[in-house]
């Protein structure tokens, strides 16, 4: 396939947190407002003179200085934001906006509020409660944190309009990345898809981690170029697979799947954009702000959603995506010592196949793979297995 | 045949073993070390602790307790119920039996009222538990060939970490009884190689083993179908940590009955949070309504709540007691044990009726100045989560080393009574209480509360704290450096002890011993008052 345009450009903005964009946007005086989790709303983070950052800790080592205060036996990914912010890497930040929605990243940012790592003077963190559940009294619960905790924090620290016109705004900003991450992602459906999973990745996470305003010029054009591409003219892969897990901000992760000869067709996982990129619709009789609290719980499939018809519920979404995307199998990927996935992975290798038919590998990586020549063992057995599966049905037909 | 040496007889101090046969050895010569059969932690003779406590120990708590053991097994379901339930299930069947053995590690070389009010503490427990086992099988459809009978409509099920007091509105009609608490938390205090096959069960279905082992023993009950079904419906909760939520979802998976989850906020100190928490509760009282079509009682709900509070004020003398005097009666495992598990299931007749009794002991030492452990060198606080393998460190500790755990971190968590003016401010104060739940205010929760410690190190006059290391616990694991950072700039002596909870197998008792045999030696620089106690091999015993 064509090179596309901007690609590397795009791949040069996840080299750093403080990457290009964000020290644009600085220098125009806005505020960089780091968050780690798709809780936080980043459509509030964009309000007007300020901007969300999701956190990422690219090129990260050992992180020896985070193990001494989170120990070796916390997962990789917390570890290595601490070991990135004691470097001096978050310096940049002027509020981190925290949610308590895996214990890992909680610790981190206590870590940031109590040890006064960051070295702006302004510099603070401030903590939203996040509900389990999907009902009334959580959307309710929700909307009031969110008040609380982002929109009058922002407003007292930062001066920032807070006003329903200036989310009415966010969110449209918000939609068209959507629309645009959507539509570029739509590739990935053909039968021959025109767009790599390495690709998209890349394209999805600069969404994340760059001013909206500043990256939407060249998704436009990344979109618009999508409407020519044309496939390679014979396939580079065997078999089309679905990505889902845990924290994966590392598109060289996906890129080992696809060098052992899979398409990676759909990201569902934290950082992903199924679900992530769905565009926020404020209904009549809704305020901006609630149907934002009530668009992040809804859309969300996170493993800390309790309730029986969400847990099981999880599943169908998941045997929905790899339907959709077309996709011969599933890789499933936790974080080690990341509970909620652990637990998550466990039941999807064993329900996926079981009740959905779906081919399933399960594997457990690192923040950092550098034991790639292991899961590049798992993949390549996996893939192997699914071709052979394929070919099998074939030969039935 | 032996020969008598004449020189021995000689030699001896008659008088003093005259005083030692009476009195038992004063704490120093004892060598309780050598009491033990290798490997089993089992007792080669009784231990000899004078006359009298010798007999009160074998009365009043050996035969009393193993009495009061079939007592209770009548009078909550008879003989064969407890049989089949001991034949089906594996965590019965290998727990029920030592159970005296539990009391003898927890118990090992008290004397006087602190023998006494510690034991009272043990029976209390043991009571509480044949209560519950024998609530789920009497209504186990397992052991009724899959029929569901009266007791199984009229009993609720729910995760150990939902506090008992959320149903007390039913508790005239309907039992309630924590899913993991017997089969899990009482057995691995009893026999510690029992929730091993648990852990075990739940990796072999793929789960690695860095998850909390806690959640992984609850989670395999399910997978090897060693647990009850004993209730139509199940109310869980967050409560306390991402694996607890995790692992429900296997749970959920083998269960396949309703459940209604009633999560707590995570920002338990945020004045916003209240309101969501009440209304959750408020949520899970019309759930059950509409599974047992028995309508929300307030009047039962606030008689509970008040006999508990009384529960709970009596603590609070207790906790005077024990950070102001050295009078305190109660050993360090039997408080912790007690109150966790009081302050959990909630309201019963035998806290009540134990309290009394310890109330009793404790108004004695208090009058007559007894000092209940003379050989204390240092106060102790235990912070964070114990081993429950071996949550009888605190009597070997004060054995071997003179640690005296007066106080630890499950204790102090539920700290407040509970208003029932109106339903209101109830629900309120409930919401409270059960974020403030075991391993989650203190520990999981919020960094804040974590140092908690500090304070009540000066509160309980302590100059020494046994820092549980949990290693796959991910909330404390988060903040160990932090820890290591306050210990060194306020000067304060903590040792490590690094367990993993129910399972023996990462860190060993015998492990945990030489950490703080090495720290007591090398560090504070001091001799063993039992040096017998310092290493032996007890790998084998329950």
């Amino acid at each position: 396939m064509r090179d596309l345009k901007h690609l590397i450009f795009f791949e040069n903005l996840l080299q750093e947190a403080n990457n290009d964009l964000v020290k644009q946007a600085r220098n125009e005086g806005r505020k960089a407002l780091g968050y780690t989790c798709y809780f936080m709303p980043e459509v509030l983070l964009d309000l007007p003179g300020c901007f969300g950052v999701r956190l990422r800790a690219p090129r990260s080592g050992s992180p020896d200085m985070a193990t001494y205060y989170m120990s070796g036996r916390t997962c990789h990914y917390g570890r290595s934001l601490m070991e990135r912010a004691l470097e001096g890497g978050y310096n940049f930040l002027d509020a981190q906006m925290a949610t308590e929605t895996c214990t890992v990243t909680c610790r981190f940012q206590e870590h940031l509020e109590r040890m006064n790592i960051i070295q702006n003077p302004d510099f603070f963190c401030e903590f939203c409660d996040v509900p389990f559940k999907k009902t009334e009294n959580s959307y309710l619960h929700f909307r009031k944190q969110l008040q609380a905790h982002v929109l009058d924090k922002l407003h007292e620290k930062f001066g920032v309009d807070v006003s329903d016109q200036a989310l009415l705004t966010a969110i449209e900003q918000h939609n068209e990345v959507c629309r645009l991450i959507t539509e570029i992602g739509s590739y990935r459906k053909l039968d021959d898809p025109t767009i790599t999973g390495y690709e998209f990745h890349v394209i999805q996470l600069v969404t994340q981690v760059c001013p909206k305003d500043l990256i939407l010029p060249y998704l436009r054009e990344t979109a618009e170029e999508m409407k020519t591409r044309e496939p390679d003219r014979k396939r580079t892969w065997r078999v089309k697979v679905a990505l889902s897990g845990a924290e994966n901000d590392d598109p060289d992760f996906t890129k080992l799947i696809e060098s052992c000869g899979a398409l990676v067709v759909a990201d569902r996982y934290c950082y992903g954009s199924l679900p992530g990129r769905e565009e926020i619709v404020v209904p009549e009789g809704q305020t901006p702000l609630e149907a934002i609290a009530r668009h992040y719980l809804n859309t969300s499939m996170c493993p800390r959603f309790m309730p029986q018809d969400l847990m099981r519920g999880r599943k169908q979404y998941l045997a929905d995506v790899v339907k959709e995307y077309r996709a011969d199998g599933l890789i499933v990927a936790s974080n080690k010592f990341c509970e909620y996935w652990s637990y998550e992975r466990t039941m999807d290798a064993l329900i996926l196949p079981r009740d959905f038919g779906i081919p399933t590998c399960s594997i457990e990586k690192e923040y950092v793979n550098s034991a790639s020549g292991q899961l590049r063992t798992r993949f390549q057995a996996f893939i192997e297995s699914v071709e052979i599966k394929k070919i099998q049905e074939g030969a039935k037909q | 045949m032996k020969k008598i040496d004449l020189n021995k007889i000689k030699n001896t101090d008659w008088k003093k073993a005259a005083r030692d046969f009476w009195y038992g050895k004063p704490h120093g010569e004892r060598r309780l070390g050598e009491l033990y059969m290798p490997k089993t932690g089992l007792y080669k003779h009784r231990e000899w602790r004078g006359v009298k406590d010798t007999f009160y120990y074998f009365h009043n708590i050996w035969l009393y307790n193993y009495a009061q053991m079939v007592m209770d097994i009548m009078k909550f379901g008879g003989p064969v119920t407890f049989a089949k339930g001991l034949w089906r299930y594996r965590w019965m069947g290998q727990t029920y039996l030592p159970v005296l053995h539990w009391f003898d590690r927890g118990l090992e070389g008290m004397r006087g009222e602190a023998l006494r009010a510690s034991a009272w503490h043990y029976r209390a427990m043991v009571c509480v538990t044949i209560n519950q086992f024998m609530g789920m099988f009497k209504a186990d459809a397992n052991l009724h060939g899959g029929e569901h009978n009266d007791a199984w409509k009229h009993t609720i099920a729910h995760k150990e970490t939902v506090w008992g007091g959320i149903f007390y509105p039913w508790q005239d009609q309907f039992t309630n009884i924590p899913m993991e608490m017997i089969p899990y938390f009482v057995t691995c205090h009893v026999n510690n190689h029992t929730v091993l096959n648990y852990i075990d069960a739940v990796q072999s279905i793929g789960l690695p083993g860095d998850p909390c082992p806690m959640c992984q023993a609850e989670a395999g009950l399910f997978v090897l179908d060693d647990m009850p079904d004993y209730a139509p419906f199940v109310v869980t909760t967050n409560e306390a940590c991402d694996g607890s939520v995790a692992s429900t979802a296997i749970q959920d998976w083998y269960l396949d009955i309703p459940l209604f989850a009633m999560p707590q906020p995570m920002q338990f100190d945020d004045p916003l949070v209240q309101e969501h928490c009440a209304n959750e509760i408020r949520e899970c009282w019309k759930f059950i309504e509409e599974q047992t079509g028995v309508p929300f009682d307030w009047e039962q709900l606030k008689k509970r709540l008040e006999r508990q509070n009384e529960l709970q004020r009596f603590e609070w003398e207790k906790w005077d007691v024990a950070a102001n005097t050295s009078y305190y009666p109660i050993n360090g495992v039997a408080q912790a044990l007690y109150r966790i598990y009081q302050s959990q299931y909630g309201d019963h007749y035998i806290w009540h009726d134990v309290d009394k009794r310890v109330r009793k002991i404790m108004e004695k030492c208090v009058s007559q100045r007894i000092d209940t452990f003379p050989k204390t060198r240092h106060r102790v606080i235990a912070w964070s989560c114990a081993p429950l393998y071996f949550s009888n460190w605190c009597t070997w500790a004060y054995n071997c080393w003179g640690l005296n755990c007066v106080i630890n971190m499950d204790s102090l968590m539920f700290d407040m009574t509970i208003r029932t003016d109106s339903l209101d401010d109830c629900v309120m104060d409930m919401a409270k209480y059960h974020e403030w739940a075991p391993m989650r205010r203190m520990a999981v929760g919020g960094m804040h509360h974590i140092f908690e410690l500090w304070e009540n190190m000066e509160r309980f006059h302590c100059d020494m704290v046994m820092m549980y290391d949990q290693l796959q616990c991910k909330g404390m694991q988060g903040v160990h450096g932090l820890f290591e950072d306050e210990f060194r700039a306020r000067n304060i002596h903590a040792i490590w002890m690094p367990h993993a909870l129910p399972d023996k197998r990462t860190v060993s008792r015998s492990e945990i011993r030489t950490i703080i045999n090495d720290y007591m030696t090398t560090v504070m620089q001091e001799e063993p008052l039992d040096p017998s106690l310092l290493d032996f091999d007890d790998s084998e015993s329950w």
